[in-house]
């Protein structure tokens, strides 16, 4: 039987696996079921990543009208994924540090790594130097919402604060404590690697 | 009246504890009672302490304890009324007494008495009920004959000069007595009065005082022999009243009715043996014992009705024997071979005597040849092969039966369940059955004589089977791929259907090809939508050709 891909009405294109029945029940078989599994995980991965999501719970598994409804729902085949699988490739990303629970010490809700906080890190050292913030006060609230749209909009806040850390440590960022919450200075870097 | 009649006087000096038998026991007590005989007070009991024991009830006067004081029998009880009090009037209990055979309650002599079986003396402090048997062996008492003895017998010991006296005896002279007579005879028609009556009932002659004897003879027969309770206080003088002039009414009327629902004093020979075994060694060695029995009795039931069933059946293979005979008698005659033999066939034989068969065969009834056993042959593995080969025959039929070479039990069938196989060649031998661990050890014989071979397989649950080649592992689970590659995806129903195996075995067999890998599952429980329309999407496990094998990711980059 030929599967064809999809494409949704957000522009992402689905493999053709999606079409699948077979592809929505958790498999007894172990290597089927691995197989499956990294497939689901580059679906969430790359879906997130074209929509901006940061976030995934296993409620969404169970509810409608939400963001994940493309990916978790295949009403052409009438299948959905079960709250079961849901939690059982959430604790394989998580495993494989492409998620971490969030808020932690919970395990029905993650933050998508779709970019590795290094990588955020970056990008934020990035956008801040390039926007000319260096050395002067940021508040949060500057970084994740700015007039401007910027690849950094919309970053959840535990996520920034992991870029943030991660830039301390090479002493290009600092967190300062303001009136308001927290804000952050940024610092050039020094040329080092 | 009632008092006199019913109640027994007591020194109530003696304390209420020593006045009681060694197995009656105190239940309540209550002072400030006074006592009513009928409907009138009576006199002499007005002020005392009423106790209510397992057996009496005891009224100890307050002022004068020795003279006053009586005891009751709760045996004598017929009915209890309780009267709550009103104003001035106190609470009342009324006790409605009926006789009740009271000579079976005072054996005569009532004392220390020497059973006769055992020779142990018991001690006189038992209640009248027990005093009946003896406390060491438990034999009743044997009463004493009593010579046409009146309705209530004294207690005290009869003068041996009453005994001489006939009924027409003098009035004057007579010794003296404790008690009234019970009935007074009258002299001119021998009439047994009742004591208190001045004349007599019959013939109106005025009867002497306190006559008669306690040895009488009975007298003139008539419709009735004595005269019953005086008519005019008929009701009243069967009924006691207890007035409860300090309270206590409640308390007590709870306790006598309890006392009363215990009734202690009733209780015969035979129980009291057996109810005090109802706890202790004794009591759990009896229900062992009849635990025993019980067992014994349904195990000798059950295996009636088995060997009962042993016998039909044995009934039925003797019956599929004739039959076959018959047929292939009757199939050799029409054929007109004067060479016939039981064994062979012709092509012609009709086609009844072919389905006849063949249904015996797949019920497992046909024989060709006795049962073997094990006296038969001398060698055990040899005796093994022949078992083997049996079985074969029975599995599969014999060429020479049928024109099909697959007749038998597996006829229709290339897998069938071990329980299944083992009844049916049970039931084909009849007599000498297999025990399953023979069973057991001629199944890896199988192969040798069957054609196509029968092999044995255990399946994931334990289930084991019997199959031909195409029902083994790799057979069926390359079948089963060739039909999902050249059908599509399939439900469980589906390939059942298909296979023509039931569903349970089905899915247990695509459990295998799956752990395998060949194939992989879309469970129906995944439906978002379970009804399209009125058409009800059923949550059905379906089977897919394995395709995540080899995927490659062809979505978005």
């Amino acid at each position: 039987m030929a599967l064809s891909t999809h494409t949704t009405t957000t522009g992402f294109l689905l493999p053709s696996i999606h079409s699948a029945p077979p592809f929505f029940t958790q498999q007894p078989h172990p290597s089927s079921l691995s197989i499956a599994t990294e497939q689901w995980i580059q679906i969430i991965l790359k879906y997130s990543r074209h929509r901006r999501l940061f976030t995934i719970r296993v409620e969404d598994s169970e509810t409608t009208g939400h963001d994940w409804d493309e990916v978790l729902r295949n009403e052409r085949i009438n299948r959905k994924v079960l709250p079961s699988y849901l939690s059982y490739i959430l604790a394989q990303m998580v495993s494989q540090k492409l998620a971490a629970y969030e808020p932690p010490k919970q395990d029905r809700s993650v933050l998508i790594y779709w970019r590795l906080p290094e990588e955020w890190a970056e990008v934020l050292h990035e956008w801040v130097s390039s926007t000319g913030h260096l050395n002067t006060i940021m508040t949060f609230y500057e970084i994740t919402d700015p007039p401007i749209e910027s690849p950094l909009s919309g970053l959840p806040i535990p996520l920034l604060r992991q870029a943030i850390t991660i830039l301390s440590k090479t002493n290009r960022a600092q967190i300062i404590a303001i009136a308001d919450g927290e804000g952050v200075r940024f610092f050039p870097s020094t040329g080092k690697a | 009246m009632a008092l006199q009649r019913y109640t027994k006087s007591v020194d109530g000096t003696i304390p209420i504890q020593a006045l009681m038998y060694n197995d009656e026991e105190l239940i309540s007590t209550q002072d400030g009672i006074g006592i009513y005989d009928g409907l009138q007070k009576s006199l002499d009991h007005q002020s005392g302490t009423v106790h209510t024991t397992s057996q009496r009830l005891f009224y100890i006067d307050a002022t004068k304890k020795a003279s006053r004081s009586f005891s009751l029998p709760l045996s004598h009880i017929s009915k209890t009324d309780y009267y709550a009090g009103l104003f001035s009037s106190s609470p009342k209990v009324t006790l409605h007494l009926s006789l009740e055979d009271p000579a079976s309650e005072e054996p005569s002599g009532f004392g220390s008495w020497e059973c006769e079986v055992c020779a142990y003396r018991n001690p006189p402090g038992l209640s009248p009920s027990a005093a009946r048997v003896c406390a060491l062996c438990g034999v009743p008492r044997s009463l004493p004959a009593k010579s046409a003895s009146s309705s209530a017998s004294s207690e005290v010991p009869q003068p041996s000069i009453d005994s001489s006296f006939s009924t027409s005896a003098s009035t004057s002279a007579l010794p003296q007595r404790f008690r009234k007579p019970s009935s007074i005879s009258c002299p001119a028609c021998t009439f047994l009065n009742h004591p208190s009556m001045q004349t007599c009932e019959i013939c109106s002659t005025p009867l002497p005082k306190a006559s008669g004897d306690h040895t009488q003879a009975k007298s003139a027969p008539t419709t009735r022999p004595t005269t019953p309770g005086l008519n005019d206080n008929d009701i009243e003088s069967k009924m006691l009243k207890l007035s409860f002039r300090k309270g206590g009414d409640k308390v007590f009327y709870t306790a006598l009715k309890r006392s009363l629902k215990g009734r202690t004093w009733e209780i015969t020979p035979s129980n009291a043996g057996t109810n005090g075994a109802r706890s202790g060694i004794s009591g759990i060695m009896q229900a062992v014992e009849t635990n025993a029995q019980n067992r014994d009795t349904d195990m000798s039931n059950a295996l009636q009705d088995l060997e009962a069933l042993m016998v039909k059946a044995k009934d039925m293979v003797r019956l599929a024997a004739e039959l076959n005979e018959r047929l292939t008698a009757s199939s050799t005659t029409t054929a007109n071979d004067p060479y016939s033999s039981v064994l062979s066939s012709t092509p012609t034989e009709p086609e009844e005597a072919t389905f006849i068969r063949s249904s015996l065969s797949q019920l497992g009834l046909q024989m060709e040849n006795t049962p073997v056993t094990l006296d038969m042959m001398k060698d055990e593995r040899e005796w093994m092969e022949q078992l083997a080969r049996e079985l074969a025959n029975i599995l599969q039929g014999s060429e020479k039966v049928s024109s099909s070479s697959s007749g038998g039990m597996m006829k229709k069938r290339g897998i069938i369940a071990l329980d299944e196989v083992w009844g049916g060649w049970n039931r084909a031998r009849g007599v000498a059955l297999i025990p399953p661990l023979t069973f057991l050890q001629v199944i890896p014989h199988l192969p040798a004589f069957t054609n196509p071979t029968i092999t044995s397989r255990t399946l994931n649950s334990g289930l084991a089977v019997l199959h031909t080649p195409p029902y083994s592992r790799a057979a069926f689970a390359a079948r089963i791929c060739g039909l999902l590659a050249l059908a599509g995806p399939k439900s469980t129903t589906e390939i059942a259907q298909e296979e023509g195996i039931t569903i349970g075995l089905t899915v247990e067999m695509l459990i295998i090809v799956e752990e395998d890998g060949d194939v992989c599952r879309d469970d129906g429980q995944s439906v978002i939508q379970e009804k399209k329309g009125d058409i009800l999407v059923l949550g059905e496990v379906n089977w897919w050709a394995n395709l995540f094998i080899g995927y490659t990711w062809d979505g978005q980059e």
